[in-house]
């Protein structure tokens, strides 16, 4: 009897420890997680750090780190491979989690950190290509040896930081979700920079617009998804003087006739996200010197996807924003120039209908021949589950993402994904060459290294030169090619040639003194390259330029206020169009107020705006209305943009997509636009109910939120700010402004001022993983501390770092 | 006066065991305290809970009160319990269940093989 006691105590010892030493589901385990010694309690920072010197392995000489008050590291080394060596060493030393998250991400890689919930995510990400493409840009990075001697340095100084890990100090998050820290690879800067590809270039609605052909037909498609608006303000305006001979196609893409499918697209971003960047030259600003602001819209995150970081070595002084995750400045300034990118939106994705010889899917169709198709089997390991294997296959064209076994339709439709990021290329070069460039023809000769995603670049210099030029490798597109799913089994439908690097768009110190871009249609019509792209801007660009038109004497602080901007020219366009069509209308006095207080509305959305709460809602609650054919439809279909809508309704007030569906009567446009208002209040009330501790406010109404990558509510931040995508302010819900950046090109020293909403530090236990959010949302730069000397920073230093080379 | 005695040995055994091994080293450590001191049942147990709970709770009160409960206040909200005191307590909890468990399995053995 007294043995079995003891065997049972024994055995439920050891039990009890098995439990609470492994995750259950998203429970961590609460035995190594809330372990005071090891556990999360040690990531907690205490106080003021204090200066150190460490010794670490390949490293060539000492390197000095001084941190200044905001946790930027100044990184001062001797040799070009211990400047990147440091960077990866002293990154990783803040965001670590983040950059093996992010890349795990790009390789479809996510369910094994946190189970099932992300299989058809990792499952897409690995159909779209995106392994292949980061295996293609390492390759392209293995022919230039210094881009890859930086590879190779961050590397070793990524790895030398995991090296000196304990379980203490293991980042929270791996404690959380109970794994480790593997190995950091070159192909995972390659998957680093995938990431950044698809967030910028992946967008596109081919298969819906080849779903809309067919429904629709192509005259109404033409008039609800031009290739561009009828509003214009292009990026570079230069008329008739596009003097080069440009490539000439004879061929025609074959589309597929008249073809309906069932596919589920996978996520997509949401509409009218973009990015703001423009320089002024010195004629136009109270010093003479250029200024430059830099202003890219990404999802926002947190750990935030930008690191501030100073690096400098014998060749190399620059400061800026950095990807956690590669080496160089990606946005930023040397001592003599300054550059800052936006998306240039151009289309360089096409998608192929398949034609496979028979079930066995190990030949097809190719102008009249039977091709040989590649298998890869994918693995998927899955947290708590046995792995998941894939079988995917690959055309020339590029991987099939779509067939029965993925999102596919009742047809057994096989849908092939060409992009761009697939070929590989060595972008980082353009970044390298950028960190050391002194002028502008640097400026040009490193641009001509970026191939993908493309890019409207700005750039402007202490010799007074300001530019824009719009950076990528562009297929040449015949007429609509690139709009609907091509016919895979012609190569007539493929890319043919490529746009010459010195016939791409741009344009260098133009007369009105300025040079702007955001997201809107790049140039003039007689730029010989048909253009397309799935959404242009029609708002933010002409904003900017009527105000940089309109200003002189501009100060550093008038171009912060400027990134800030809340003014909406949606508001100023729409809002006269709704009340003159509601006009007559049977309004109770309770709406009666509210379209009082919108007429009485300056268009600007202040963080305090109520009428904007009730514009906004109107507006969106009429896309919803008056498009409910798309929305309610069982096939995948494209959605006009807000600026079509309005167009629509202004000119078109006839159209039949007014006529609400579910109703017998027919709807005009005047009733579409009296029901949404009549919802939009009713939405309004809702939110009230709800949020009885709020008042309704835009900031409070939108929620700008800075979301944690696994989601967790306590690790995210929300921002009390105005805004919305369509104002310079472009704030809205996950969306924002990731960096905002202002540089004033003085020939007596660059100054600069940056901030982005998060903070240096990845750890949500330090004071420095939030504290940029203040300041981001009062738009309220910081200004950079950019020198040439370790030595003039000691002083106000807020501790120093010196890593010396282990001895062997 | 030995039932108090086990919970400072227990404190300091697992103390010391900590510093240097696993979170689950404290289990090895109770089981010895609780062979050596060789209570009943009831006392075993509940030193090695309190000796453990008490481990625990100190070095996490030094961390949370040196850094302002910076991490906790977040962390606390993953769990149902929403606040730091309960954090504390689940805490205590789970060191001092299988701190405790581990003490009277000690307890147990030796009364067994005598």
């Amino acid at each position: 009897m007294r043995l079995v006691k003891v065997v049972a105590a024994l055995l439920f010892t050891a039990a009890l420890v098995y439990v609470l030493n492994r995750s259950w589901g998203s429970v961590p385990p609460l035995g190594k997680f809330l372990d005071p010694f090891y556990g999360f309690w040690q990531n907690a920072e205490q106080g003021h750090p204090k200066s150190q010197e460490l010794s670490l392995p390949g490293l060539q000489q000492p390197v000095h780190v001084v941190y200044d008050s905001a946790l930027i590291p100044h990184i001062f080394a001797n040799t070009t491979f211990d400047l990147y060596y440091a960077q990866g060493f002293i990154t990783a030393s803040h965001r670590l989690w983040q950059m093996e998250f992010q890349t795990h991400a790009a390789a479809g890689r996510i369910a094994e950190i946190v189970g099932p919930a992300a299989l058809d995510f990792d499952r897409s990400q690995r159909r779209l290509g995106m392994v292949t493409g980061a295996q293609n840009t390492l390759k392209a990075m293995e022919q230039d040896s210094e881009v890859m001697e930086a590879c190779n340095a961050y590397t070793q100084g990524v790895n030398a930081y995991i090296a000196s890990l304990t379980p203490a100090t293991l980042p929270v998050e791996y404690k959380l979700l109970n794994y480790e820290p593997e190995p950091w690879t070159e192909l995972k800067i390659g998957l680093f920079l995938m990431n950044m590809a698809k967030t910028l270039n992946a967008g596109e609605n081919d298969l819906e617009m080849t779903n809309a052909l067919a429904l629709f037909g192509k005259e109404t498609l033409d008039l609800l998804y031009p290739d561009r608006e009828p509003v214009t303000d292009p990026i570079v305006y230069n008329p008739g003087g596009w003097n080069f001979k440009p490539v000439h196609l004879d061929s025609v893409p074959a589309v597929v006739p008249a073809l309906l499918t069932s596919v589920k697209p996978v996520e997509k971003q949401p509409k009218g996200i973009g990015s703001n960047n423009w320089a002024v030259s010195g004629s136009k600003t109270i010093t003479g010197a250029p200024i430059l602001c830099s202003d890219p819209h990404l999802g926002l995150t947190m750990p935030s996807l930008w690191f501030t970081v100073h690096l400098h070595a014998p060749d190399v002084n620059t400061m800026g924003a950095s990807f956690p995750g590669a080496p160089c400045v990606i946005i930023g300034f040397t001592d003599s120039v300054a550059w800052g990118p936006t998306n240039a939106q151009r289309d360089l994705v096409d998608w192929y209908k398949i034609t496979f010889q028979d079930n066995r899917k190990e030949h097809y169709l190719s102008d009249g021949n039977w091709k040989q198709a590649k298998k890869v089997i994918e693995v998927f390991r899955i947290k708590g589950q046995p792995d998941f294997l894939d079988t995917i296959t690959y055309t020339h064209h590029g991987p099939v993402t779509y067939d029965a076994s993925f999102h596919g339709d009742n047809q057994n439709n096989h849908f092939a994904y060409r992009w761009i990021a697939h070929d590989g290329a060595n972008v980082l070069r353009a970044f390298y060459e950028l960190n050391r460039a002194k002028h502008f023809d640097d400026y040009m000769h490193a641009l001509d290294h970026f191939h993908f995603p493309a890019q409207n670049f700005a750039f402007a210099s202490v010799q007074g030169d300001i530019a824009i030029r719009i950076q990528g490798k562009y297929p040449v597109r015949r007429k609509d090619e690139g709009k609907f799913i091509l016919d895979g089994s012609t190569t007539n439908s493929e890319w043919k040639a490529f746009i010459p690097v010195d016939q791409n768009i741009m344009m260098k110190n133009p007369a009105r003194g300025f040079i702007s871009s955001a997201n809107q249609y790049p140039t003039d019509s007689t730029y010989p390259y048909y253009i397309h792209a799935n959404q242009w801007e029609y708002y933010r660009n002409r904003r900017l330029n009527r105000v940089l038109a309109g200003w002189d004497s501009i100060t550093p602080q008038r171009m912060m206020q400027l990134q800030n901007d809340n003014y909406n020219i949606q508001g100023e366009e729409y809002l006269p169009l709704l009340l003159q069509r509601v006009a007559g209308k049977p309004a109770s006095s309770e709406q009666q107020t509210i379209l009082s207080k919108l007429a009485k509305w300056d268009y600007v959305n202040t963080a305090d705006s109520e009428a904007a709460c009730y514009f906004e809602a109107w507006v969106e609650e009429l896309q919803t209305a008056v498009w409910d054919e798309m929305r309610n439809s069982p096939v995948a279909l494209p959605l006009p943009s807000d600026y079509m809508t309005w167009w629509l309704l202004k000119n078109r007030p006839d159209l039949s997509f007014y006529d609400h569906q579910q109703t017998p009567e027919k709807e005009t446009s005047a009733d579409v636009i009296w029901m949404a208002f009549e919802k939009a209040l009713a939405r309004v009330s809702a939110w009230q109910e709800k949020n009885r501790n709020k008042p309704l406010q835009w900031a409070y109404f939108k929620d700008s939120y800075v979301r944690h990558l696994l989601r967790l509510e306590p690790f995210s931040v929300h921002a009390i700010n105005g805004g919305n995508s369509n104002t310079l302010n472009a704030s809205r819900g996950g969306w924002g402004p990731s960096w905002r950046m202002v540089v004033s090109l003085e020939r007596r020293g660059i100054k600069a001022w940056a901030v982005y909403p998060g903070g240096q530090s990845g750890n949500p236990g330090s004071r420095f993983y939030a504290n940029q959010i203040k300041p981001w949302e009062e738009a309220r730069p910081m200004p950079l501390k950019f020198v040439n000397q370790h030595e003039r920073l000691t002083k106000t230093a807020y501790f120093t770092v010196q890593l010396n080379p282990a001895k062997p | 006066m030995r039932f108090s005695l086990q919970i400072i040995v227990t404190f300091f055994t697992c103390l010391l065991l900590q510093s240097v091994l696993p979170w689950w080293s404290l289990a090895i450590g109770c089981l010895a305290v609780g062979y050596g001191f060789s209570q009943r049942s009831v006392k075993s147990f509940t030193a090695g809970f309190i000796g453990v709970g008490v481990l625990w709770l100190a070095m996490a009160l030094l961390i949370d009160l040196n850094t302002n409960s910076i991490l906790s206040e977040r962390v606390a909200q993953l769990f149902p319990t929403k606040t730091v005191p309960l954090l504390y307590v689940v805490t205590i909890l789970v060191g001092g269940l299988v701190g405790g468990m581990a003490s009277l399995a000690g307890s147990l053995l030796k009364g067994g093989t005598k």
